[in-house]
């Protein structure tokens, strides 16, 4: 590459670094005397950029941006923008390490205790829809869905997020949130962990059968059986065919 | 003129195509419209599972998809991302794409991916960075590939050569296929005050392989290129000059903001296909 090409890349590499538009702007036109493009034109870019940020975020995080309001929303993206960028080629990824911004921005912005469980709820939530993991057709016994992710955290999230209103603050109490997709409608499900759906998962990541478990617990055979076959049906876990 | 760059490679004219965009994922794989083939844009199903993955199998039961690219960054100084081509490649061999594509632009710079299609300086120096860099693509993924022309809303300094120039010497050099996005074309004439015509006789139109039409926002001192809207009369009018140049290649109408209804998609893709069949019956 030649050196005139490095200074192009160079300058526009700082220009759109997130110093201030309107500085950011005269130092990129300092960088190249004579340039006689107009600024607006040029500046168009500097929005592109930031508007692909914040795009992304917007459509990741709908329900943080509402419990946040506009204010703050708009100083998370911007300090965002500025000290975390994009470091891979799908757009979507770069929300990935919006959660820990947030978690480190409540204090100064004011934020509700309860945001940073939600943002990293939001993230889960796509994460798990876009999960490059497949859910095997066939499984030879009882097998934990490959995109279940498992979020603690000390509010009641799923609830709140059920619920549908951001605007809301959601009750506070120790919450074990499981999300996964589930395999036929690939949607995302979520659900906060119940005894039984995580002893069908113990039953899946241990193997055990409803005999075991109903010998071990005093839990009926039968019942245990039906909550095997419940979680299935929501996609929790999978059922080999003999089971179904 | 010399032998095209689609017959060089046996590649045919596959008619009218839409995008597979995640607002017809479901309705796309089902409609009982004509449709000929269809467009991804491979960032969104390199990495992505799910219901991403099954509309693209669905599809291509049933139509030829071309992957369409907006992250090689074939121009910008970082190295090619390894992850990327690898992935890209494996993509393009899965669906049996006979081409693939991406524009003539940078998109990355020191590692940091900024999502947008940005223009180069038009110059010497940027054609001999570029020219090995689609070379190396091509070789590694081993198809047939295209560069699109993009729009732009400001020349980059330092340009010495026309915007035609530019993009004949990096095809003629890497030996690569054009993708001629007409509207970009129509963009650019109207925002930097040249003939859109003159433009695309000044192209090596022997190179095209492929064409778009999309919709553009006007606004009072530029024209933006959303692919948020229908093709203008403008732009139909230039298709068909530049169709009746080129002879019939395929043609992709472009809509990725503001989506409508699958059927309206569909309806414009008709119309490039009305154009097609006059130009072949020609």
């Amino acid at each position: 590459m030649t050196p005139e090409l490095k200074h192009f890349f160079d300058s526009m590499g700082a220009y759109f670094e997130g110093v201030p538009e309107g500085v950011g702007l005269e130092r990129l036109y300092a960088a190249h005397p004579g340039w006689q493009t107009p600024r607006t034109r040029t500046a168009l870019y500097g929005g592109f950029v930031r508007g692909h940020v914040r795009g992304a975020l917007e459509k990741l995080f709908p329900l943080s941006r509402h419990a946040v309001g506009e204010a703050a929303w708009d100083a998370l993206v911007e300090e965002y923008t500025r000290t975390r960028p994009a470091r891979h080629y799908e757009i979507n990824r770069l929300g990935e390490a919006f959660p820990a911004h947030v978690a480190d921005r409540v204090e100064a912005l004011g934020l509700a205790p309860h945001v940073p469980a939600l943002a990293r709820f939001e993230w889960a939530d796509f994460a798990v829809f876009a999960s490059e993991e497949v859910a095997p057709e066939v499984v030879e016994r009882l097998t934990a869905n490959p995109t279940l992710t498992v979020l603690e955290h000390a509010f009641r999230i799923c609830a709140h997020v059920r619920a549908g209103d951001a605007r809301k603050v959601p009750d506070a109490g120790e919450e074990l949130a499981l999300l996964w997709r589930h395999p036929g409608q690939l949607a995302t499900f979520y659900m906060e962990a119940t005894p039984s759906a995580l002893l069908v998962l113990k039953m899946a990541v241990e193997g055990l059968t409803a005999e075991h478990v109903a010998a071990a617990t005093g839990m009926s055979e039968a019942q245990v059986r039906a909550d095997v076959v419940r979680f299935a049906r929501d996609g929790l876990v999978l059922l080999p065919p003999e089971s179904k | 003129m010399p032998a095209s760059y689609a017959h060089r490679h046996g590649l045919r004219a596959l008619g009218a195509g839409i995008g597979l965009r995640r607002d017809f994922y479901e309705a796309l794989p089902r409609t009982e419209r004509a449709l000929d083939w269809v467009e991804i844009i491979p960032e969104n199903f390199l990495t992505l599972g799910g219901r991403t993955q099954r509309a693209l199998d669905a599809c291509r039961e049933r139509w030829s998809v071309l992957p369409h690219g907006v992250g090689l960054n074939i121009g910008g100084p970082d190295a090619l991302d390894e992850d990327y081509v690898s992935r890209l490649s494996a993509l393009v061999r899965r669906v049996d794409a006979p081409f693939f594509s991406d524009h003539l632009c940078y998109s990355r710079l020191g590692g940091v991916h900024l999502h947008d299609l940005l223009p180069l300086p038009f110059t010497e120096a940027a054609v001999e960075h570029v020219v090995p860099r689609v070379r190396e693509v091509m070789a590694r993924v081993g198809r047939p590939f295209l560069l699109e022309n993009p729009s732009y809303y400001a020349k980059m300094p330092g340009g010495t050569l026309a915007e035609a120039d530019f993009l004949r010497h990096v095809v003629e050099q890497a030996d690569c296929g054009l993708l001629l996005d007409v509207n970009n074309v129509y963009v650019n004439a109207m925002n930097h005050g040249y003939d859109a015509r003159a433009f695309v006789d000044a192209l090596p139109l022997e190179r095209v392989v492929q064409i778009h039409l999309a919709g553009h926002e006007v606004r009072p001192d530029v024209l933006i290129d959303t692919h948020g809207a229908s093709v203008c009369d403008e732009v139909w009018a230039l298709y068909r000059y530049t169709i009746a140049r080129t002879g019939a290649v395929s043609t992709l109408i472009e809509w990725d903001q503001d989506i409508p209804s699958l059927d309206a998609v569909l309806d414009e893709a008709d119309r490039a296909r009305g154009v097609l069949r006059e130009e072949l019956r020609r």
